[in-house]
């Protein structure tokens, strides 16, 4: 009764879909209420539709897995659980009932809780006042004996050992989890999200996380569990859900998926023609890597980038290729293997090093490290190689520096009022190409792109992979770092995927396809994925029945 | 369940050790050194920047910092002892108010910039410090408040003790400010409100997705910071009784010294009331007694003062982070994986760099 209204809400209130919304059902729960619906979500922003018409229901007692490429819309969808961004349209239900998500504490009031991969913890804080720390309830005056033994029966019950009177600084990744998911215990969470809880924990961590994870829904809480790495989606989750591209794709039971098909609904996406890239005549080897490494981040990675070649570096969240272009360009120094520039050995430790080798880097990050907001299109073009502008007095020539920007603003179609407008009123689209002409004045040999594309409109985006192209024919190397997987396929080479910081392969144009890419970014075999759907099958029905544990859901 | 000493304990406790290799150096350099004029003197100074310290704390504890505190202490000042020469009826209790009521509106006025308006705390700060002061010297107008335009129980108030023994005096006003200590101290701990200083200090972002509230608790800060400060304004009128628009001047120094040394983390989330009143006492003591040292110019004073500042801050990045990776390390029913112990803070990720858009820490707001 109350859901048929709900759905004459959405009626009422203009929900743009004249299409069915998908509400899919789980397995023998046909008839159950999900403790939380997400139906018809869309959210924007700026020139990116994150969510278009998502639906998504969770149940008592189940694990759910959420998967999807990066930019697939999973943490715009828990922004919108937790209260950190408002839907544009579409509706939550929780318990039947239509709700708002105003704020962070809303969530907590509803019982919606997160876990994030950097957990959220107050290091000077002892482990129990982490525990309680957000309570609404919490009285005005402290009663530490109370709270220390709430915490350490809470503990307790989850079956992890920690003295509770310890501050939190210090804590080891998992225990920091292990603090939180008490914290979601001590809140009487209904639902939980946990975004890429295991990315930073070995695998003796994992097993520990899990077992948690299993005492959470055996208590009867619906938990949304994100991850890339696909064995341990199908060795703790019941359902699975993917999103591409901000849509809903599929939702099916755990035993029903596949590997390959789980990868092929995340990149079953269509190549579009305005990828311009044209095989360029190679030259010669300009940069060759052998076994570079930084600690803590990657290892092993080895390549080799010739002269008018553009090669793609492919991964997910995680995958630690910026830090590799971070390596190149001397930001964050690699400390073990060998860089070959030019034929000749190099040691490259600071940027000025790279600039002078003559390696640019283009930031995926324009607004904290790429450009000066306040000042001009000019001053930011000509920043990096001002000695070329100084005259013999000493003075800066800004005739010969406007004459610069003018070249590049009609080579790169940058619309902007004037070469004197500040970059900071120009669209992002635009930013990027100042941000681009910006390193291409340094007439560089090497060109790292990071994330050239990100958050640009179409136009944009076509005039960046057009220009990319040209300086490839023009004989320089190009690295393309980019989450856009269509876009590395189309603008590549060859590809070079990543996976947390190793290198898996490096493909050839014509052998990366958008699945070979995805499995090597997910560090997916054949066999493993064979091995975990006949371990899915056997453990399939541990703890999803939606009676279980169930005194433990919610007590008020 | 054990309970050892920890490390910020520690500190304190050297603080202390300190303070009393300082007083035996200064009594063995400086005739007569050891005697009650010299307790009295000392502790009635460290009274009024002890009161400043713990308002400059409670703020200190959020990641912000007030400089106004010590406009604050000279207006104040002033302007009570303008209005107790104007009309000698006026009653004690009103004098204080008065006092605490101007300090509440100038940190009602730091406060909104700060925790409403977003303005960083050392800018705001910074110009209310000016403002306040220029406000002093264009109302006063040259006019000073003397000690003889005062009323008698004003006079007879710095002279008041609570206690004596034998050659020790303990002033009333030195008591007035141990008390504020102990309330406040207790407040940090036992509060709701006092908690939660620690934790927006500690980590805002985690503060703000645990649903704090964050602007009102800082915004309190200020106002109790500066209140605290009107108080202490009161106290300096009582203690000199001569008021120039230039009293107080340098205060915030000294109350973000004392603040630091007495080990309150400048980047917020750690630090006790009774480490402030350690460092208050520290400082105040070094300042007062290095005047007395036959042979030292003065000009070394600040020279000194400064070397301790930087001394407690590099001891606290160094001595007590050793301190605190010791006491971790010690034998305890460890977590779900004690044989792991990676340094969190080294992860630079692929995704804190380009899932947010900014590094860590960088947001543009």
């Amino acid at each position: 009764m109350t859901a048929r209204v709900a759905a004459l809400d959405s009626v009422w209130f203009g929900s743009m879909t004249t299409t069915p919304i998908p509400t899919p059902d789980p397995p023998s729960q046909t008839g159950a209420q999900p403790v939380l619906a997400m139906r018809g979500i869309s959210k924007r922003f700026d020139a990116t539709q994150a969510l278009s018409d998502v639906s998504l229901a969770l149940y008592r007692a189940e694990v759910h897995a959420l998967l999807g490429e990066n930019g697939a819309g999973k943490s715009t969808l828990i922004k919108i659980m937790t209260g950190i961004h408002p839907p544009d349209s579409g509706e939550i239900i929780l318990d039947g009932r239509q709700v708002q998500i105003a704020n962070a504490m809303a969530a907590q009031a509803l019982g919606i809780a997160a876990i994030y991969q950097e957990p959220m913890i107050f290091p000077d804080l002892d482990v129990a006042e982490n525990i309680f720390i957000g309570h609404a309830s919490r009285s005005v005056l402290m009663n530490w004996g109370k709270l220390h033994r709430e915490a350490e029966a809470i503990l307790q019950k989850i079956d992890v050992k920690l003295d509770v009177r310890m501050p939190a600084r210090g804590l080891t990744l998992a225990q920091q989890q292990a603090v939180e998911i008490a914290k979601a215990i001590s809140l009487n969470v209904r639902v939980l999200i946990m975004d890429e809880p295991t990315a930073s924990l070995s695998a003796h961590e994992v097993e520990q996380l899990f077992r948690l994870v299993d005492t959470l829904r055996k208590a009867g809480v619906a938990i949304l569990f994100i991850s890339h790495r696909m064995d341990e989606v199908f060795s703790i989750a019941d359902r699975v859900t993917v999103f591409r591209d901000g849509k809903w794709i599929s939702t099916k039971p755990r035993s029903q998926v596949t590997s390959d098909g789980a990868i092929r609904d995340m990149v079953g996406r269509t190549i579009e023609d305005f990828f311009a890239k044209t095989t360029a005549r190679q030259g010669d080897v300009l940069v060759s890597v052998r076994n570079l490494g930084r600690t803590g981040a990657f290892r092993g990675v080895s390549f080799d980038v010739h002269r008018g070649e553009v090669l793609g570096f492919a991964g997910l969240v995680g995958a630690r290729r910026t830090d590799v272009g971070l390596a190149l360009f001397g930001i964050e120094p690699a400390d073990s293997g060998e860089i070959i520039f030019d034929g000749a050995r190099v040691v490259i430790r600071t940027p000025e090093q790279a600039t002078g080798l003559g390696i640019a880097y283009v930031t995926e990050d324009r607004r904290q490290l790429g450009l000066s907001m306040p000042q001009s299109l000019t001053t930011n073009i000509t920043l990096p190689a001002m000695k070329r502008y100084v005259t013999p007095l000493g003075l800066v020539d800004s005739k010969r520096e406007a004459e610069t920007a003018e070249a590049f603003k009609t080579q790169l179609s940058i619309r902007t009022p004037s070469v004197q407008h500040p970059v900071g009123k120009l669209s992002g689209g635009n930013q990027q190409k100042v941000m681009l002409a910006k390193w291409l004045n340094t007439q560089p040999k090497l060109l790292i792109l990071d994330e050239p594309t990100r958050g640009i409109d179409v136009g944009a985006k076509a005039d960046v992979h057009h220009f990319i192209s040209d300086l490839a024919g023009q004989g320089m190397a190009i690295i393309l770092i980019s989450s856009d997987l269509p876009e590395v396929l189309g603008m590549s080479d060859r590809v070079l995927v990543m996976r947390e910081g190793v290198q898996m392969g490096i493909f050839n144009r014509d052998e990366a396809t958008q699945e070979r890419v995805m499995t090597a970014a997910m560090g997916q075999s054949a066999s493993t994925s064979a091995f975990a759907n006949a371990d899915a099958a056997s453990a399939i029905g541990t703890g999803a029945g939606p009676s279980t544990g169930a005194a433990a859901g919610r007590s008020g | 369940m054990r309970r050892l000493v920890r490390p910020d304990q520690i500190r304190v406790f050297s603080l202390v050790v300190l303070l009393v290799a300082f007083v035996l150096f200064f009594s063995a350099q400086i005739p007569g050194y050891l005697s009650g004029r010299t307790f009295v003197r000392i502790s009635t100074g460290v009274a009024i920047i002890a009161v400043v310290a713990v308002g400059q704390t409670l703020v200190v504890l959020t990641r912000n910092i007030d400089l106004s505190v010590g406009s604050v202490v000279g207006f104040t000042a002033w302007a009570v002892g303008m209005a107790l020469a104007s009309n000698k009826e006026m009653a004690a209790p009103l004098a204080v108010l008065l006092a605490i009521g101007i300090g509440v509106l100038s940190g009602v006025v730091n406060g909104l910039l700060v925790a409403y308006g977003r303005v960083p705390a050392i800018i705001v700060t910074l110009g209310t410090l000016a403002i306040y002061r220029t406000i002093l010297v264009g109302v006063a107008n040259a006019k000073t408040v003397t000690i003889d335009a005062l009323p008698e129980w004003m006079k007879a108030l710095p002279r008041a003790n609570l206690l004596t023994m034998g050659d020790l005096e303990v002033r009333a006003m030195v008591a007035l400010a141990v008390v504020i200590v102990a309330l406040f101290q207790l407040g940090l701990v036992y509060l709701r409100f006092g908690r939660r200083l620690y934790a927006i200090g500690s980590n805002p972002d985690a503060a703000r997705i645990a649903g704090l509230p964050a602007q009102r608790t800082v915004f309190l800060a200020y106002v109790l910071c500066d209140a605290l400060a009107g108080l202490a304004g009161f106290m300096f009128l009582a203690r000199f009784g001569t008021i120039t628009v230039v009293a107080a001047q340098g205060m915030e120094l000294q109350s973000v010294a004392a603040v630091v040394v007495g080990g309150v983390n400048m980047l917020g989330g750690s630090g006790s009331m009774v480490g402030t009143l350690i460092g208050a006492t520290l400082v105040e003591t070094i300042q007062q007694s290095l005047i007395r040292v036959p042979g030292l110019s003065e000009f070394w004073i600040d020279a000194l003062l400064g070397l301790l500042i930087l001394l407690a801050v590099a001891s606290d990045a160094i001595i007590l982070n050793r301190l605190r990776k010791a006491w971790l390390a010690r034998p305890t029913p460890s977590g779900p994986d004690g044989r792991d112990d990676r340094d969190t803070g080294a992860r630079v990720s692929d995704s804190a760099l380009s899932a947010s858009g900014a590094p860590a820490g960088g947001k543009s707001s």
